[in-house]
């Protein structure tokens, strides 16, 4: 584990900056550990896949939202339903120019278990982007998300602020 | 990492630091985990499994109880589609040859090459050779036996994605392609069925008599909403018209990686089980239509979306139906199953027929004559072979 990513998960600080490392294995429980960690912070989770051909198209409009809004806590999630060669979709968010987000993929076959966790009626398809505010109430927006309300949804939080 | 901060991170994260060292692997490839069971005329029991690179089938005279040596499919390594709903897949005639189907990937795009391979009794097989020669993509390959012994294959393709792309055209999904066999040893012309299916999902397949398959698909209807539809071929070479099983109003540009399942009763009743996240409606559905033209009774849920239920399986087997699929509660996956004894109008009260606290395939449904098993390969308790009695 990276030391920086050690020190801003245990500090609860704001940047979780992982740039060139492999996403953080996303296991049982990790759920609540990210959620604990953005605790109090508007946050935009967005999960893709390697292998879902939407998402693949749909991330540079992310790497885009990022680029014009610093504002916004982005972390991206790879839940391919069958995990993953962590290098090939750290290559894949690098290419994005996502690969400094914080970045998670599934590493449990049993991925059940993990939906379970991040939302039990989801039943894995993707992509997907929840985007939960300073209270904790999350928005779902299933399939390729309308960037616009993402954006709408920003400059609601830091109105609210 | 320096001491100190290792202990306090194996502390506060407990297993994921530790994860995270062992999960680097380089180029650690997926890989499918799938069984797929046959019943031979004489009650062999048949088993395709991936094996890392290879395809190899077992055979059980026993009920699964034990397995002769694997014979491998593949005489070389093959970089083996492990999609979630992928699946190699075995078909016996009845004079107890059979047919091997499995797809690879061609790239790391996903463009998939399906492949056969014939056996006269199981002990060799003949080299994998592709079902058709357009070399573009074609993956959900699944063979059928039709009532009079001819063999029904049928995928998902993209040649007409190919040809719409360097016509500047747009082309949304894949195709519904099909091909009979050619004698023993091949298939004939490929032929497409439909255009601009959903492109990730499994298909089913049933007969609705000699030369007439029907396959049910998740299609693209107008609007990019991914609702369900089944084609039944009038002739061996006329598919005809899409018949929506639902409007579930799935409108999604996305992956859903969940086919639906399909059988026709002996009254020539279908039957198709199928999951749908839409807006008209959300989870497992189970609908019936009296025949190939008959309009769809109104879906019948099969378990709370709050439960994940998944991966369904329908099965005729004499004037029985029988219905299972997954779910979820949190700590273990349960297959649940259902019978019906008068033409899917009513069903038994599901049961739990099988339980794992790990990963696990789909829960398939096969019968030797008219008794019906569950087919389960799960990652803790490996394959099992479960017989189902008349009703849960």
């Amino acid at each position: 584990m990276r030391l920086s990513l050690f020190l801003a998960l245990l500090l609860g600080l704001a940047a979780v900056g992982t740039a060139n490392a492999d996403p953080l294995p996303f296991e049982r429980g990790s759920w609540a550990r990210l959620n604990t960690a953005h605790a109090g912070q508007p946050t935009v989770i967005h999960f893709w896949g390697l292998t879902c051909a939407p998402c693949l198209v749909e991330m540079p409009h992310w790497a885009a939202l990022r680029k014009a809004r610093p504002d916004m806590r982005l972390v991206l999630i790879a839940a391919d339903p069958v995990p993953q060669d962590p290098e090939r979709l750290d290559a894949a968010l690098a290419r994005f120019g996502l690969d400094a987000t914080e970045s998670w993929a599934f590493t449990d076959r049993f991925y059940e278990r993990l939906r379970y966790e991040i939302d039990p009626a989801w039943a894995g398809e993707l992509p997907r982007t929840v985007m939960i505010d300073r209270d904790g109430k999350a928005t779902v927006l299933p399939g390729v998300a309308d960037l616009a309300q993402v954006r709408q949804w920003l400059d609601a939080q830091s109105k609210s602020q | 990492m320096r001491p100190i901060f290792a202990l306090a991170a194996l502390v506060l994260f407990g297993s994921t630091a530790a994860a995270q060292h062992q999960h680097g692997k380089p180029g650690s490839t997926p890989q499918a985990f799938t069984a797929t069971p046959a019943f031979g005329p004489d009650g062999t029991l048949w088993v395709v499994r991936p094996n890392v690179d290879r395809i190899v089938v077992q055979r059980s005279s026993d009920l699964g109880k034990t397995f002769a040596a694997p014979v491998t499919v593949t005489p070389e390594p093959m970089n083996l589609d492990w999609g979630p709903d992928a699946r190699a897949r075995i078909a016996v005639d009845r004079k107890g040859q059979l047919v091997v189907t499995f797809g690879t990937f061609q790239d790391k795009n996903f463009n998939g090459r399906a492949f056969f391979a014939r056996s006269s009794d199981g002990t060799t097989f003949t080299k994998p050779r592709p079902l058709t020669s357009d070399t573009t993509s074609q993956r959900f390959e699944v063979a059928g036996v039709d009532p009079d012994g001819r063999v029904f294959a049928a995928w998902l393709d993209k040649r007409n994605v190919a040809k719409a792309r360097t016509a500047g055209k747009a082309y949304a999904g894949a195709a519904l392609a099909y091909a009979w066999e050619n004698g023993d040893a091949d298939f004939g012309n490929t032929a497409i069925a439909l255009d601009n299916t959903c492109e990730c999902c499994r298909l089913g397949v049933a007969f609705a008599g000699a030369g007439r398959p029907a396959v049910v698909f998740r299609n693209i209807f107008p609007g990019s909403v991914r609702d369900h539809g089944v084609i039944t071929f009038r002739d061996p070479t006329t598919p005809g018209p899409v018949r929506r099983v639902s409007v579930d109003d799935w409108k999604i540009e996305a992956c859903p990686h969940h086919g639906p399942s399909l059988a026709i009763a002996p009254d020539g009743s279908y039957h198709v089980a199928w999951f749908t996240d839409g807006t008209a409606r959300k989870g497992l559905f189970h609908a019936r239509a009296d025949s190939a033209d008959a309009p769809y009774s109104q879906p019948r849920p099969l378990s709370a979306a709050s439960r994940q239920p998944s991966r369904p399986y329908l099965l005729a087997s004499g004037p029985a139906l029988h219905l299972v699929w997954k779910e979820f509660d949190g700590d273990k996956v349960a297959v649940r199953w259902q019978a019906s004894h008068d033409s899917g109008r009513q069903w038994s009260a599901a049961r739990t027929v099988a339980e794992t606290s790990d990963a696990s395939d789909h829960p398939l449904l096969v019968a030797d004559r008219q008794r019906v098993y569950l087919s389960w390969l799960t990652r803790n308790e490996g394959y099992r072979l479960i017989p189902l009695g008349d009703q849960p």
